[in-house]
């Protein structure tokens, strides 16, 4: 009985959904066959009506031109106002916002924290950290970035930042520069993705330590030494989510805005636009605390990646299971030689501070 | 002063495609560069109908708005002009354009854009007026000689008419008035949006 009402119930409540649909598909119905009138057809009814057409203006559609080129037959695109509202408005706002906020972050933290030094003394011995290709990829990638970020933040910043300060002529001119300079080594950091990935990705594949790590936030704040591998859980992250996937999508959208010469629509290119600017913003943001942690934010980070050596120390408190892999001779150092050779024939590099 | 405006009469124009030798003779624009060009929406089917399109010189014009070094500005006319010497050819003034009016000639590996050019009203660029600098850059400068643009003069069926708007419309109103159709004055709803005063009263004695 109480199967029979609920099964009553769910009929009639399908009745009352299902209904107003088709009434409602009947109305569509005779509304598309008003839309899809050709001209001709409306014009036997009603001569002067030319609805039909301004609609076919209005949507779009490719008409003839004896013009040759990408879209010559469309008379009005209504995309361009929908990407100029949301390059001028949202993305350049928020974007500039971000840029700065971050900017500010990464100052009051440095004010307040001070650079992350290491807890004993350095050791005077030094244990190479990067091999010279491993050093040659990765300032290849950070030198193309620079260029790039600074000549696409130009592009979408220049015009109300700098352009003020230096007026039109040097800012035209050193757009132009930076304009050609962008299109130009962008392929540069696209090649510099693929070789540094392929030299990094071993080192940047997630361990169970990477957990502990990250709950205890690296020890930045607690001071607590954690053991990592040759990177930290939060490097690679960078690894995986900056250079790899930031990485990739900004590469693969420049690349459509790169070639104009294939006739890819202003759509596609507008489209490009935005997933571009809006991962380059976070990439560079990213890049921020990257270049923070990099220079002036870790004593002797800066020293490894432009010498390619550390003091044994900093290699134990910073990566400590690499560290004993290489000591124990577990795993060759960067540059593939015998452990030992590394560290006699190692510059002596005084490292500032503690 | 005169706001300067493109009307192209849809129910007049016969797709001969004078207005865009007109331009490329006046202004001797570079090959692969079409400032004008002519559309055929229907073509060849009943109900055809074709119009001549270039830049309409927007009220609120999406390429200023979008421009990254700031190369466009407005003349008192209303005309719209940009300068070649900061233009650094990123595409963007296309890309916003409904009207696909920017035009880039390739210049140099993969498709670079060159510096962007486009309609000017036949009004030249920012250097002095019908100087040779001026036209190599930008072509003819015919409003400083007291005439209007190339396309519309020589428009063999008065489709395309271009001048002050309050003067063109006032054309396009006895026409349409008179053949009781084609009231619709293309582009002008994308290209100057509403007006600012839908209920103004029509201006007594002498236009301005």
């Amino acid at each position: 009985m109480r199967a029979t009402i609920a099964g009553v119930r769910y009929f009639l409540l399908g009745l009352m959904l299902f209904l107003p649909l088709l009434g409602a598909t009947a109305w569509a119905q005779a509304q598309e066959g008003r839309v899809q009138e050709t001209q001709a057809q409306r014009q036997q009814v009603q001569p002067g009506n030319n609805a039909p057409v301004w609609r076919n203006v209005r949507s779009g559609t490719e008409g003839y031109t004896s013009v040759q080129g990408r879209e010559t037959g469309v008379l009005i695109q209504t995309q361009g106002q929908t990407w100029r509202e949301l390059r001028n408005g949202p993305i350049a706002l928020y974007g500039g916002w971000l840029v700065m906020l971050v900017l500010i972050a990464i100052g009051v933290f440095y004010m307040w924290h001070g650079p992350i030094g290491l807890h004993s003394p350095p050791t005077g011995k030094m244990v190479e950290r990067f091999s010279s290709f491993e050093r040659i990829a990765h300032w290849t990638m950070a030198i193309s970035f620079c260029i790039l970020a600074v000549s696409g933040l130009t592009m979408l910043f220049g015009k109300y930042v700098l352009l003020p300060l230096i007026g039109h002529t040097l800012f035209g001119w050193l757009a132009t520069l930076g304009k050609n300079l962008h299109n130009f080594v962008g392929p540069v950091f696209m090649f510099s993705i693929v070789v540094f990935a392929a030299k990094f990705i071993r080192d940047n594949i997630p361990r169970a330590y990477d957990i502990t790590w990250l709950v205890k936030g690296g020890g930045v704040l607690s001071g607590e030494v954690v053991p990592s591998g040759r990177f930290n859980a939060a490097e690679k992250i960078w690894f995986w989510g900056g250079v790899i996937a930031l990485g990739t999508v900004s590469s693969a959208s420049g690349l459509v805005l790169d070639f104009p010469n294939f006739d890819q629509t202003r759509a596609l290119m507008m489209l490009a636009n935005i997933v571009h600017v809006i991962a380059a913003i976070v990439f560079i943001v990213w890049s921020f605390t990257h270049i923070y942690l990099g220079t002036v934010g870790t004593t002797g980070a800066y020293e490894a990646m432009r010498d390619g050596y550390v003091d044994e120390t900093w290699a134990r408190e910073h990566a400590q299971y690499w560290y004993e892999d290489v000591k124990a001779g577990r795993r060759a150092p960067p540059s593939g030689t015998s452990d030992t050779a590394g560290a006699t024939t190692a510059p002596q590099i005084q490292h500032g501070g503690d | 002063m005169a706001r300067m405006k493109f009307i192209c009469d849809a129910e007049r124009c016969i797709e001969c495609n004078g207005c865009v030798t007109a331009c490329k003779q006046e202004n001797e624009v570079p090959w692969g560069v079409n400032r004008r060009r002519v559309v055929t929406i229907n073509d060849g089917v009943a109900g055809e109908k074709s119009i001549s399109v270039a830049c309409m010189h927007c009220s609120d014009a999406p390429c200023m708005a979008v421009c990254p070094v700031d190369c466009f500005y407005r003349t008192e006319e209303g005309v719209v002009l940009h300068d070649k010497d900061m233009c650094i050819g990123c595409g963007y003034c296309f890309y916003a354009c409904p009207f696909g009016a920017p035009q880039f000639p390739q210049a140099g590996a993969f498709g670079m854009r060159g510096k962007m050019d486009k309609c000017t009203f036949c009004a030249g660029g920012p250097e002095k007026d019908n100087s040779k600098e001026e036209f190599a850059k930008y072509g003819s400068n015919r409003l400083a000689q007291g005439k209007l643009p190339a396309c519309a003069e020589m428009c063999s069926t008065k489709a395309l008419l271009g001048g002050d708007g309050d003067v063109i419309s006032d054309i396009f109103r006895d026409r349409a008035l008179k053949r009781g159709k084609g009231a619709e004055v293309w582009g002008w709803g994308t290209a100057y949006g509403k007006p600012d005063n839908p209920q103004q009263q029509a201006p007594k004695g002498a236009k301005s």
